[in-house]
């Protein structure tokens, strides 16, 4: 373990860490441009200068690529150091075009940050400034290459990390170019992450331009429900309305980085088609009286039918809380509950959180070393794109990777890394297994399949069918719930109250909808009688678990209602006067379709109508150790609060 | 006196190979191959005390002895004839009169480093040099001393042309390695270096042409005799030097390394133009520092040269007369390397236009007091860039403000080039 000083704090680092690292680890952060701790290192900004006083190397060094070793004495305030770093501000200055005011950076800009930092206030050189032609990029990049300042951040994670072959770099000398080949939308799926990556304004995310400055945003850590790998994201909110989705650090899950869908799939929060208010027999009315209403409509149907007629429906879309709730729900009405609508999709849904435990459920670091990697039959870049780039890494180190049952169909992305196509599982040379991974879709396989593929003695990843299936799947062996399918097909079930619940056409059909509580329209919350719209993940604390078995916490990052922007003049104009006032004149005391709670609140108020006792904490017995998770934190696997044998 | 270079140049063709092979040419490789193992080769190039020609001169022995003896996998050679130093053009007369001694040498050094392949990286516009070689090659393979088991030996070794579209930073030695994979010619961080991971990711050592087609020579005469062409007593070998700018006879000629800078001047190049006078000249191609009249003196070898302050570089002298501006004359050499930055680290990218900007600026008549505290800026500080490119550029300018600081000021006083009508 090398010993080295830096700005007389002694220092203790890993062999193989640099002098940058080694500082950031006592809290010295050097200034930085082309260092990312995810990419490669580059040494091209020459921001990191640091002077050396003694030791093995002396004089000025670059800190991101100079190893520490023993015996080094460094000082990052070193005059010398300090005059090397401003020139290199003022060489990046010499073209910038300094236009921070309609720059959608300003306030989130490393380059700012660094320059006003560095001292850098007066300019000497008088010469002009180089100029590009920006690049259409699509509709959801935005190019602005004035602003670029080379450190080739972009290039370097759109080739070398995500294996985009559409974007690089051209030109020499002042006229080094990033962009395409010709003008046309960049095909990687994780090409949003260069508006993550680049320290300065090239890219900037079109899709939520000029509407905020970074210090105006509502931040919370949040858990991406696209899919059930469970990125961690900043959504940036302002005035009610989702703007931004940034990527949250998470080397445990994600990294530094999400797939596109994570970050631009957004418009559906702000949508103006949201049920905002509740609805009894489609029309609007308060939310105390939809709950008695729906509350009524349940008691009289299990008085006529008997509550094992009434089954309340959830799905991988509820939270683990919202899971928890709906069993107690249905506990106190007698009735039966279910997280799964079809009985295919259950039953490898509830397979794959039998088999896995602690020692066979692949981490992201079981992929990226793997040695041997089998991708059974799934769409990965629609099913977990963020693997993807686990497979990737693990490929570049040497791993062989087979795709058994070759390509889905309607595959919109090539896989990143290569691999071989072959016909069968039993074809992968696992080799024993400890150093192989086999990835698959959890739903719709068959329990034996699964189990089949379990037996290679490989680790095991199985993408579940909703961001937190898992949980579902779990409370579902807890509780013992059952498939709506199953009870419909059996001809017990004649109604449903659903809970964030998705149901085929088939099923809709053949079921009366008491109730419904949901933050999106579609055939259900049509055929409802109540409907009572719920949060989503944006405007709700929660809980969801990963394809892993990784629980994760998300937290509120604005407060349910519409958003400012484009609301119904019927909120700001007078109610009884038909003249609209600007500025609006009408001061409320309650927030414009602010009626939304969280699935799980509206369970809770449902059992207390229903003569339930109230919950005030949904996680409770062997998930009350969960309560405490950190947001911020890299999660937990649920192995050790419960065996999902125990379960069966 | 003895010319192991030039002595198979004819006036105006390249020399035959039934000629080259008649005046002993590839009997160092016959004598290698059937008596000597490797190791002796390269025990022989080491004592030779022959330093690269490419214009670092670092001995060549050594960077040799660093490619790990026992690592499994190919390891290769290249040849560097990348020559784009602004003034230097020895490689094009030498690969343009006689391109055997370069096959020659680099079949030797392969040989001694178990080498299988070799490239020869040339540079674009050398046409005629590459269809020499070109030809070259196939005779020699037609004659059994390339290819498939080398004149019968169990050792087989294959050199392959490759004609580079051309920058000057290919000439950096990583830089050359990633246009030769086929990547962009940015140059690598090292360590490590090419000699421990170099080409595809193998141990890899870079020589300049001149180096090589010294190699035959060396093999077939001795380390002693090599050691003794010089005419300083710690040099080793002939060198080429090429000449330009106010010489009567701007020639490229091969003389004892470690001869007066005046007698090259004065000797084969006739003396200055008529009316001029020597003002100062750069010794070895652009990214030399200036010499003037106090060092014509000074022997040209690696050493004494860097003691004057300069380097000796490719041996591309240039030389400049009393009615040269050298701001102007810096000027052009800068706007050159700014042109053939790579464009990867900031210093080079954005550094080398500052400076070309002022001293258009200087030149024109718009200089001010501050400028010559940012050119010294510039001259400290670009030295912590990437690779050497930038360092390189800022000898010249290092130079001019060493030597010529009060033709600087008189441009900046007067707000007009002194020099100019």
């Amino acid at each position: 373990m090398p010993k080295l000083i830096i700005d007389d704090i002694p220092v203790e680092v890993p062999p193989g860490t640099s002098v940058l690292e080694a500082a950031r680890s006592v809290g010295i952060t050097i200034p930085h441009f082309c260092y990312h701790p995810a990419l490669a290192i580059a040494a091209a900004c020459r921001l990191c200068a640091v002077k050396l006083l003694d030791g093995p190397v002396k004089g000025i060094q670059m800190s991101c690529s100079l190893p520490a070793q023993d015996g080094m004495v460094v000082s990052t305030t070193d005059p010398d150091a300090l005059k090397m770093r401003s020139l290199v501000i003022e060489w990046l200055m010499l073209n910038h075009p300094h236009d921070c005011p309609v720059c959608d950076e300003g306030g989130e800009c490393l380059l700012q940050d660094f320059t006003i930092a560095g001292g850098h206030s007066r300019r000497r050189y008088v010469g002009k400034k180089r100029t590009f032609q920006n690049q259409y990029l699509g509709e959801r990049i935005h190019h602005e290459m004035n602003r670029c300042i080379e450190c080739y951040r972009c290039v370097r994670f759109y080739q070398e990390y995500a294996g985009g072959t559409d974007f690089g770099v051209t030109g020499s000398a002042g006229r080094v170019y990033f962009g395409r080949f010709a003008e046309g939308a960049l095909e990687s799926p994780f090409s949003g992450n260069l508006v993550d990556i680049c320290p300065t304004g090239v890219f900037t995310d079109k899709t939520g331009r000029f509407r905020a400055r970074y210090w105006d945003y509502e931040f919370a850590p949040a858990v991406c429900q696209h899919c059930s790998v469970g990125c961690n994201t900043s959504p940036q909110n302002f005035q009610r309305e989702l703007i931004k989705i940034v990527a949250r650090r998470n080397d445990q899950v994600n990294g530094w980085f999400i797939c596109d869908r994570g970050r631009f799939d957004k418009e559906y929060l702000n949508s103006p088609q949201r049920p905002r208010d509740p609805e009894i027999g489609g029309a609007p009315g308060e939310y105390r009286l939809a709950l008695e209403a729906a509350a009524n409509r349940i008691s009289e149907f299990c008085l006529q039918n008997g509550a094992a007629s009434l089954a309340f429906v959830g799905s991988g879309r509820l939270s683990l809380e919202g899971c928890l709730v709906l069993a107690e729900l249905a506990r106190v009405v007698g009735a039966p509950f279910c997280y799964f609508t079809e009985s295919a999709a259950a039953q490898g849904s509830l397979a794959a959180v039998r088999l896995l435990n602690e020692q066979n459920a692949a981490r992201v670091r079981d992929i990226e070393k793997a040695e041997c990697i089998a991708l059974f039959e799934l769409d990965l870049m629609e099913e977990g794109a963020m693997l993807s780039l686990a497979i990737r890494k693990a490929s570049l180190a040497g791993a062989q990777v087979f795709r058994v049952g070759g390509a889905r169909e309607g595959e919109k992305h090539p896989l990143p890394f290569r691999y071989q196509e072959v016909a069968t599982v039993d074809e992968v040379p696992f080799e024993g297994g400890s150093k192989g991974v086999v990835i698959c879709g959890a739903g719709g396989k068959s329990p034996e399949l699964l189990s089949y593929l379990a037996s290679s003695g490989a680790k095991l990843v199985m993408l579940q069918p909703g961001p937190n299936a898992f949980g579902a799947a779990l409370v579902s062996l807890e509780r013992k719930g059952a498939t709506l399918s199953d009870l419909v097909e059996s001809g017990q079930i004649k109604a449903v109250v659903c809970f964030e619940a998705d149901l085929p056409p088939w099923l809709l059909e053949r079921v009366e909808v008491l109730a419904c509580a949901d933050w999106k329209r579609g055939g259900l919350t049509e055929k409802a009688s109540v409907l009572l719209p719920t949060t989503t993940w944006v405007e709700s604390n929660g809980t969801s678990i990963n394809y892993e078995g990784r629980a994760q916490r998300f937290l509120r990052s604005r407060p349910a209602g519409l958003p400012l922007k484009g609301l119904d003049p019927k909120y700001y104009s007078s109610e009884t006067e038909a003249v609209a006032l600007h500025p609006p004149r009408v001061h409320r005391n309650y927030i414009p379709g602010g009626a939304e709670r969280e699935a799980w609140r509206v369970m809770a108020d449902l059992m207390l109508e229903l003569g339930g006792e109230p919950v005030n904490e949904p996680l409770t017995g062997r998930w009350g150790k969960l309560r405490d998770l950190d947001p911020e934190g890299e999660g937990v696997r649920i192995y050790d609060l419960v065996s999902a044998q125990d379960l069966s | 006196m003895d010319l192991p270079l030039f002595r198979h140049n004819r006036r105006d063709r390249s020399v035959a190979f039934k000629e080259y092979r008649s005046e002993g040419g590839f009997e160092a490789l016959k004598r290698a191959i059937t008596g000597m193992t490797p190791a002796e080769v390269q025990q022989t190039v080491i004592d030779s005390g022959l330093r690269g020609r490419g214009g670092a001169g670092f001995p060549t022995g050594k960077k040799w002895s660093f490619v790990p003896r026992d690592l499994p996998g190919p390891r290769w050679i290249i040849c560097n004839c990348d020559e784009m130093e602004p003034g230097t053009y020895k490689d094009r007369v030498l690969l343009e009169h006689n391109p055997y001694s370069l096959i020659e040498g680099m079949t030797l050094a392969c040989y001694a480093l178990g080498v299988r392949h070799g490239f020869i990286f040339i540079r674009k516009g050398y046409e005629q040099a590459a269809e020499n070689l070109a030809r070259a090659i196939d005779e020699a393979k037609k004659e059994g001393f390339l290819g498939e088991r080398i004149l019968g030996s169990e050792h087989s070794i294959d050199i392959d042309l490759h004609l580079s579209a051309g920058r000057y930073i290919c000439g950096e030695e990583t830089a050359l390695i990633n246009a030769l994979e086929g990547k962009r010619p940015n140059p690598r961080q090292k360590p490590p270096f090419p000699a421990v991971k170099g080409l595809w990711a193998g141990p890899t050592v870079v020589n300049n042409v001149e180096t090589l087609a010294n190699i035959p020579g060396i093999v077939v005469r001795g380390a002693a005799w090599f050691k003794g062409l010089s005419m300083n007593p710690e040099g080793a070998g002939s060198k080429l030097f090429c000449v330009s700018g106010s010489v009567k006879d701007r020639a490229c000629v091969e003389l004892p390394i470690g001869i007066p800078l005046a007698d090259i001047i004065d000797g084969p190049c006739g003396g200055m133009r008529l009316g001029k006078r020597f003002k100062a000249c750069i010794p070895g191609g652009a990214s030399t520092q200036f010499l003037t009249a106090e060092h014509l003196k000074v022997p040209m070898d690696y050493d004494p040269v860097a003691k004057a302050g300069s380097r000796l570089g490719s041996g591309g002298i240039i030389v400049f007369d009393q009615d040269h501006c050298l701001v102007e004359a810096t000027l052009n050499l800068i706007t050159f390397f700014a042109r053939e930055s790579c464009g990867w680290c900031t210093p080079c990218r954005e550094g080398l236009p500052y400076v070309k900007e002022i001293l258009a600026r200087i030149e024109a008549g718009y200089g001010k007091e501050d400028d010559i505290d940012i050119l010294r800026e510039h001259i400290k500080y670009l030295n912590y860039s990437f690779c050497a490119l930038a360092p390189g550029a800022m000898a010249p300018l290092d130079g001019l403000l060493r030597h010529f600081e009060d033709e600087v000021r008189e441009h900046i006083v007067k707000k007009k080039c002194p020099l100019k009508k």
